[in-house]
């Protein structure tokens, strides 16, 4: 037959090192498949938000996706897993987690969502920025309106290290913080460089509370079409990609953190364990889902 | 035409409260982040979702009072009889469409997101409940439609 | 480039509007059609749905049902009549006062309920029989009230500007109401002019001058509905609401004072929220339609096939602006202002924000650009209010129509040339 040419849709903009990622991933899918396969890449939210994507998935009119875990645990419960703060040690303890058989194991769960998970691409690790108040401990979160993705984990720890979460849309926030309807967010460092938040917000507090990664998708729809050598030849390709970008991520990280320097933001490092230490208890309440609390115990104790 | 009158009011009433209530929640939202000092978390969301009702089941009040616009130009310089035809042709491609789109694909998108068990993020209702509209709404229409077709 | 979606687009569209399709299910119909030559048919029809429903998801849009009620409170409420009786005192004695006094008015009540419909339909039912009554023809009243409607669509709150913002994908709503203020009075002292030298022309009568005890009477009288405003927009600029939570209390604001002038009780309100729902619907379903047209253009590559070419034509930005402009002109005949901003918002704001434009600047264009457009024939919603509240035909109107929309095309060339007529506002106020 001719070529097959998949659709894939994200809401990242062009100089996103995951849209470059893509990109590598396309040429790469063209040439292992000698043609017989190509990508094409919608950026920036032309297809929808993260949301509506992941519907479009399972509707079986788009055939990839990518997103972040905070959006995606909406979709497939168990994926809250990855959201909770301060699960892992460090960057490398999540890329042994993901890599290994716990991270594999969640991205073929989403199957039962008609989500078939293809891998994580980096996403760092999220922060605190606030805009007239700055963050050393978590008692400066108190009375804070801190806006967080629609999700309940983000939502249960904003509000485990006092401050208030408010659930606004990724695109109103810039007005949001400039009208002072909320006093910060958390998000990582590239993306508070490039939705130029740093404009507003004055102060970075690297407390690294949760890392979320963002997931590559592809529906059954499209799957269970592939052919078993089709589907080889794009495990490759994203294999090679999810590597690429997280080379491409540890450069987009150290160059927003400069930019938002030179821009006026004060930096601060805080005392990690401080907030840790205030929501150590968190993770109590997910005793009661055995299985979850299982997968909690099997990720802290990964090497 | 007993029955169209009966499904008129109900819809209209029905559009009365959801805008009531949609007013009243948005105030409260201003009220309790100035009183209250803590803005609640489901009233955006609830808010949303009341609007969608509004805007989809309002569409089909609307269909039902012919009020959705048209650019009847060309139409307008017809013979009546030709007019007649052009209106039953749209009467049946408006059918068709909600027949298509808002009845079959809005009943699989209900399908989809109960049977995929979706909720939504604040308030952890159903996203079957708030889509549901759809289908429903398609009906209306479809119903309309055919009352005035066999009006004429 | 694959034509077959873009010549089912564009042909099954023209064809559906031809035949009398209401336009929000031409647009509707014409996507689905476009979606099934890529997608099978189960898959495209959910799409269109899901597009539909999720394209109205948006907290931004909710202030778009709330203005639309607030402008139905005040049109009942009674102050409508009082602006006008304050704007009547201000130039009533100039030639053609009683057209300034209907632009002043438009301007004002425009301002406030963000609907140039609301503001036509307010002026032309309480000012038309006035007009006449001191011998002004009723196609020139009606001509000027269509027109002035429009510039209320500019000047803050307005719904169309909430829509931009959502089509170009989050431009600051704060900022877009800032920069509509100074194009907006510019495009209405340029039709008070025009207006000014018909009426002097025709020989119009001119009314008496008020004394400024007068003046002054008036204005107290309508201050609490001149106090909106600052509510509204003050409490948007300053930060101490969202343009929703405006609107909400733009409501409670025109409710209470409803009844303060007696001019609502409880009865009423039904009818009110039922008319505002059935209107919020017919803009709602046109937005939901759109969401899958822009959807399906997207899909088909459509935009990025248009903006290359456009940009292969000039790289000159006065030369692309132009062209731009004449575009919307023309797409403004034939459409009205919300699915076209939601159609092209997304075409062209890739091309203009290569050339450098503001997204603000450019919305403000945008919409300044099919204000024109929706007062003329044979498609303009304001054209068909101003019309048929004043009795008249379209083909009459036509003639007092063509000055003014010469005013109007002369304020679109300035403010599109002259960014800063847009955007030095919102810089004051940092935005
Ligand atoms: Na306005
Ligand atoms: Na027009």
């Amino acid at each position: 037959s001719g070529t097959r040419t998949l659709r894939l849709g994200h809401g990242l903009d062009v100089s996103h090192s995951v849209h470059i990622a893509m990109v590598k991933m396309g040429e790469d899918l063209e040439r292992i498949s000698d043609g017989k396969m190509k990508l094409e890449i919608y950026p920036s939210q032309q297809l929808g938000t993260e949301r509506q994507c992941l519907e479009l998935l399972q509707i079986g009119s788009l055939d990839m996706t990518k997103v972040s875990v905070g959006v995606l645990e909406n979709f497939a419960p168990r994926m809250k897993v990855l959201g909770l703060p301060f699960l892992f040690r460090d960057r490398q303890h999540s890329f042994n987690v993901l890599d290994g058989p716990i991270g594999q194991g969640l991205l073929n769960g989403g199957e039962k969502y008609w989500l078939k998970g293809l891998g994580y691409y980096d996403a760092g690790s999220r922060s605190f920025y606030t805009k007239d108040k700055p963050v050393h401990t978590p008692e400066d979160l108190v009375g804070q309106k801190i806006r967080v993705m629609e999700s309940v984990t983000a939502m249960d720890m904003v509000s485990g290290l006092g401050g208030s979460p408010t659930p606004i849309s990724w695109g109103e926030l810039y007005t949001a913080l400039q009208q002072g309807v909320v006093d910060g967010a958390e998000n990582n460092p590239p993306s508070f460089y490039l939705s130029r938040h740093y404009e507003v917000c004055k102060f970075y507090t690297l407390d690294e509370h949760t890392v979320l990664p963002d997931v590559l998708l592809a529906g059954t729809h499209l799957w269970e079409k592939l052919s078993n050598e089709e589907q080889g030849w794009l495990q490759q390709a994203v294999k090679t990609s999810v590597a690429y970008q997280r080379t491409l991520w540890l450069e987009a990280e150290n160059e927003a953190l400069e930019a938002v320097k030179k821009a006026g933001v004060e930096i601060i490092r805080p005392d990690k364990t401080l907030f840790a230490d205030k929501i150590e208890d968190s993770f109590d309440k997910y005793k009661e889902d055995e299985e979850f609390y299982e997968l909690i115990t099997r990720i802290q104790e990964t090497k | 035409m007993q029955l169209r009158q009966t499904i008129d009011k109900l819809l209209a009433n029905f559009l009365v409260i959801i805008m009531a209530i949609m007013v009243l929640n948005v105030l409260w939202q201003v009220a309790s982040r100035f009183i209250l000092g803590s803005p609640s978390s489901f009233t955006d969301e609830l808010a949303r979702y009341l609007m969608i009702w509004v805007g989809i089941l309002g569409a089909a009040y609307v269909s039902g009072k012919n009020l959705h616009v048209a650019i009847d130009v060309l139409p307008s310089r017809l013979s009546e009889k030709t007019q007649k035809r052009l209106k039953l042709i749209v009467r049946i491609l408006v059918i068709l469409f909600c027949l298509g789109a808002m009845v079959i694909g809005g009943s699989r998108l209900v399908y989809i997101t109960h049977v995929l068990d979706q909720n939504s993020p604040a308030l952890q209702v159903p996203l079957s409940v708030v889509y549901v509209v759809i289908p429903i709404s398609g009906l209306l229409i479809i119903y309309y439609q055919i009352s005035d077709i066999l009006k004429r | 480039m694959e034509y077959a979606p873009i010549l089912v687009l564009v042909i099954s569209f023209i064809c559906l509007l031809a035949i009398g399709t209401p336009v929000a299910w031409s647009i509707a119909i014409s996507s689905t059609l476009t979606l099934l030559v890529s997608i099978p048919i189960i898959p495209a029809f959910t799409t269109v749905s899901q597009r539909i429903g999720t394209g109205l998801d948006s907290f931004a849009l909710l202030a778009i049902p709330l203005f639309i009620l607030s402008g139905e409170l005040m049109n009942k409420g009674g102050i409508a009549h009082r602006l006008i009786a304050f704007a009547k005192t201000l130039v009533g004695a100039l030639p053609g006062g009683l057209a300034l006094i209907n632009i002043i008015s438009a301007m004002l009540m425009g301002a406030i309920a963000g609907s140039a419909m609301a503001a036509a339909s307010a002026m032309g039912s309480i000012l038309g029989p006035e007009m006449e009554k001191e011998g002004y023809s009723r196609e020139f009243g009606a001509a000027v009230n269509i027109t002035a409607a429009t510039t209320g669509l500019v000047i803050p709150p307005s719904n169309v500007l909430i829509v931009y913002s959502l089509a170009s994908g989050g431009a600051s709503i704060a900022a877009l109401f800032l920069a509509g203020y100074i194009p907006g009075i510019l495009t209405g002292l340029f039709l008070m002019i025009v207006a000014s030298f018909w009426a002097k022309k025709k020989g119009y009568k001119v009314g008496k001058r008020s004394s400024l005890k007068e003046i002054f009477k008036t204005m107290i009288d309508a201050l609490p509905s001149l106090f909106m405003l600052v509510v509204v927009i003050g409490g948007i600029v300053s930060g101490i609401f969202t343009a929703t939570e405006a609107s909400a209390i733009a409501v409670l604001y025109s409710l209470i004072l409803g009844f303060i002038y007696r001019e609502i009780s409880f009865p009423k309100l039904p009818q009110i929220l039922l008319d505002s729902a059935a209107t919020t619907a017919i803009v709602m379903l046109l937005i939901g339609a759109s969401m899958s047209m822009s959807w399906a253009l997207s899909y088909e590559n459509i935009p990025q096939e248009i903006s290359s070419g456009l940009l292969a034509l000039s790289d000159n930005p006065i030369v692309i602006l132009l062209i731009i402009n004449l575009l919307l002109l023309f797409v403004g005949i034939f459409m009205d202002m919300t699915p076209a901003v939601l159609i092209f918002t997304p075409i062209f704001l890739p091309v203009v924000t290569k050339l450098g434009l503001d997204p603000v600047h450019f919305g403000i264009i945008m919409v300044l650009n099919l204000c024109i457009g929706l007062c003329t024939p044979p498609v303009g919603s304001v054209l068909f209010v101003g019309v048929g509240i004043a009795k008249t035909t379209i083909e009459k109107v036509v003639k007092p129509l063509l000055p003014l929309f010469i005013a109007m095309i002369i304020a679109l060339f300035l403010v599109t040339y002259f960014p800063s007529l847009s955007l030095w506002l919102p810089r004051q106020f940092g935005l």
